[in-house]
């Protein structure tokens, strides 16, 4: 599904190779990232190659309109507010109308009232994106280490309980827990920026 | 003595959050662990380091929603592909239909392509079969994609050739999913063949680039560049050895500046000519490389520009020359790789002029495969010549120069220094004379060299 060979590619011209370089650390963290979204929308998994690719047509064509506002990293910037916006727009329309009933009006009365900022939608975007970024660091962990971040940070057991469980001491817990935390934040701010 | 260090104080700042970094060695992470065991303040603060208080709670809830929600129950949305399909068709009374869409009752699922799911399909009025290309309904609410749609439709309908697939209806109404009407063939895509065989024998090669070749030639007569040549878009019909192009989706007229404009580019990587991978114009060449591509591949099973990621490869296709064909398949004939090494030239100018002039090489080499007596075309045979004459004649200019620096200049220099003509004149008169001859060999040569160069024989420049 991921084979380069099939999956079509885009490039932007910029004028500044400084500028070309960031879309492509952009586009290689972004990338694999909307394909977890595209494809937990519902989408069919052999689809979900050439919807990815055209929502960074999307951005990428929005990315041409940028101007330089002086302050820092204001490409990366940019790239990251587009990228969400033009993302978030894609899941509203989504939302919308999952699967268009043919023949039906009703389907073309909600295009023409289009509402953004669903904050709905915002959320269920900041949701796919810890997710996947869960999901991205997990092999990087021994296993009892991520047995120790998720049973005491998201099943809620006690550090003690856990700890004897395992066989290791709290103080261990706490590390792993904060190494794995931040690992996730990183993954995000890397999307998010 | 570093075991017992944070017996009593308390780690640093900097420390914890190299600890989380991972950067430090085994003696210090264990003191660090034990303090931590002990002092449930510093475990706070590493909380605290690793993540503010607000980021580690949106991370920790969404992964508890996500525990929740996984263990009641799966997202919504499409499980098969039946789901999906019922999702926008009408029921239908036709027996053995899976629902109707318009005037077609559409009967089973052949392929899901690029854009959408391919179905076979039956129009009731006219008693026919068809293929309906559906739009993917994601797809349909991205507005770049419904123009590649839009575009694929009015594009081949320019182009009337017996090896271009044609496309009967469109519908592109706002309220349903665009879809287009196909007559049904029965086929399979030459990358389905090539997954399936391998590499194929130079005939079929031969005879499916011949036919790739004349659609090529067909769109770019009517000023249409194709822009996504590549073996799945090119359709074999069973039975007989008709090859058909198709997805015309990002084909795109010559001076169509939109491209350029928005910097944007679609494409398959792999079989993508260098000049659309740096995103420059393209024309009917870069088509022409894309044919190369395919021909390497069909010839080898394999693209001739591979990577990892799809950014390797088009970094591949602009900067570095592919693999020769006869070191993937010793077989290949050296015509035939001559011939791809022509099509896959970085430079546009390199290749040949045109697609007719391919077609017309393509028809001669395919004839000679089949009645050994028929000669090839002079310019696969002897290919090189002009190249090397150009090799040759960069040879004897170096030479000669290098003969030159290192007679002539000990003759300028050092005689005059030492102010003793009377000993060498005969041999500096000699000299002197010999480094002007070579110097005007060189001015000579040169000019030539130019010329020879350029590899290509005469028609390119009148047929662009």
């Amino acid at each position: 599904m991921l084979n380069p060979e099939t999956r079509p590619s885009l490039i932007v011209r910029l004028r500044d190779s400084k500028d070309q370089s960031a879309w492509w650390v952009f586009a290689q963290t972004y990338e694999p990232f909307l394909q977890h979204l595209v494809s937990r929308l519902g989408v069919p998994a052999h689809h979900v190659p050439d919807v990815t690719q055209q929502i960074m047509i999307a951005i990428a064509a929005s990315v041409d309109k940028w101007s330089n506002d002086g302050r820092d990293a204001s490409f990366r910037r940019w790239v990251h507010t587009i990228a969400r916006h033009s993302v978030i727009k894609f899941m509203s329309g989504v939302r919308r109308h999952p699967a268009p009933i043919g023949g039906s009006d009703a389907v073309a009365v909600l295009e023409s009232q289009a509402q953004r900022d669903d904050p709905a939608t915002e959320q269920q975007y900041d949701h796919e994106l810890v997710v996947w970024a869960a999901d991205k660091v997990r092999h990087e962990f021994a296993a009892s280490s991520w047995q120790a971040f998720t049973r005491t940070m998201i099943d809620g057991e006690p550090v003690g309980d856990v700890a004897e469980s395992i066989g290791v001491s709290t103080g261990s817990i706490y590390m792993s827990r904060a190494r794995i935390i931040a690992r996730i934040r990183q993954i995000i701010e890397g999307v998010m920026q | 003595m570093n075991t017992m260090k944070y017996a009593q104080d308390h780690p640093g700042d900097n420390v914890l959050l190299e600890s989380i970094g991972g950067v430090v060695d085994d003696v210090l992470e264990s003191a660090i662990v034990a303090h931590l065991d002990r002092c449930h303040e510093c475990c706070e603060r590493l909380e605290r380091l690793a993540a503010d208080a607000d980021r580690r709670s949106t991370i920790c809830q969404s992964l508890v929603r996500e525990a929740t929600a996984t263990r009641s129950s799966d997202v919504g949305g499409w499980s098969t592909l039946e789901d999906f399909a019922v999702g926008f068709l009408q029921p239908s009374d036709h027996p053995g239909a899976i629902g109707r869409l318009g005037e077609y009752e559409l009967l089973s699922v052949i392929g899901q392509g690029g854009m959408g799911i391919v179905f076979k399909g039956f129009q009731v009025e006219l008693n026919r079969p068809v293929a309906i290309k559906v739009m993917s309904p994601h797809l349909a609410t991205v507005a770049v994609a419904r123009q590649r749609f839009k575009r694929e439709a009015l594009a081949t309908a320019a182009i009337v050739h017996p090896n271009v697939m044609p496309i009967l209806a469109v519908n592109e109404s706002a309220t349903q999913l665009p879809f287009l009407v196909m007559p049904f063939v029965a086929c399979h895509s030459l990358q389905q063949r090539l997954d399936a065989t391998g590499a194929l024998p130079i005939v079929e090669c031969l005879r499916i680039g011949v036919q790739v070749t004349a659609a090529l030639a067909a769109a770019h007569k009517q000023g249409l560049v194709h822009r996504d040549v590549k073996p799945a878009n090119i359709l074999l019909e069973r039975g007989i050895d008709r090859a058909m192009l198709t997805d015309f989706g990002l084909a795109r007229a010559v001076d169509d500046a939109t491209l350029t404009r928005t910097g944007v580019i679609a494409g398959t990587p792999g079989y993508m000519s260098p000049e659309q991978a740096r995103g420059e114009s393209v024309d009917a060449r870069s088509d022409l490389f894309s044919l190369g591509s395919v021909m390497y591949a069909m010839a080898t099973g394999q693209p001739p520009f591979r990577g990892e990621t799809s950014y390797a490869v088009l970094r591949k296709v602009t900067d570095h020359r592919h693999q020769s064909i006869r070191s993937v398949t010793p077989s290949v004939p050296l015509w035939y790789a001559t011939l791809v090494d022509r099509l896959l030239c970085k430079n546009a100018a390199d290749r040949f002029g045109n697609a007719n002039e391919v077609q017309e090489l393509l028809e001669v080499c395919l004839t000679h495969v089949q009645q050994p007596g028929a000669k090839l075309p002079a310019e696969l045979t002897h290919p090189k010549i002009g190249r090397r004459i150009g090799v040759i004649a960069i040879l004897v200019v170096m030479l000669a120069i290098l003969i030159g620096v290192m007679l002539y200049r000990p003759t300028k220099q050092a005689i005059p220094e030492f102010e003793v003509p009377a000993i060498s004149d005969s041999l500096d008169d000699e000299l002197r004379s010999l480094a002007d001859d070579i110097e005007s060999f060189d001015a000579e040569v040169t000019r030539p060299f130019d010329d020879l160069s350029i590899p290509a024989p005469t028609p390119e420049g009148n047929l662009q």
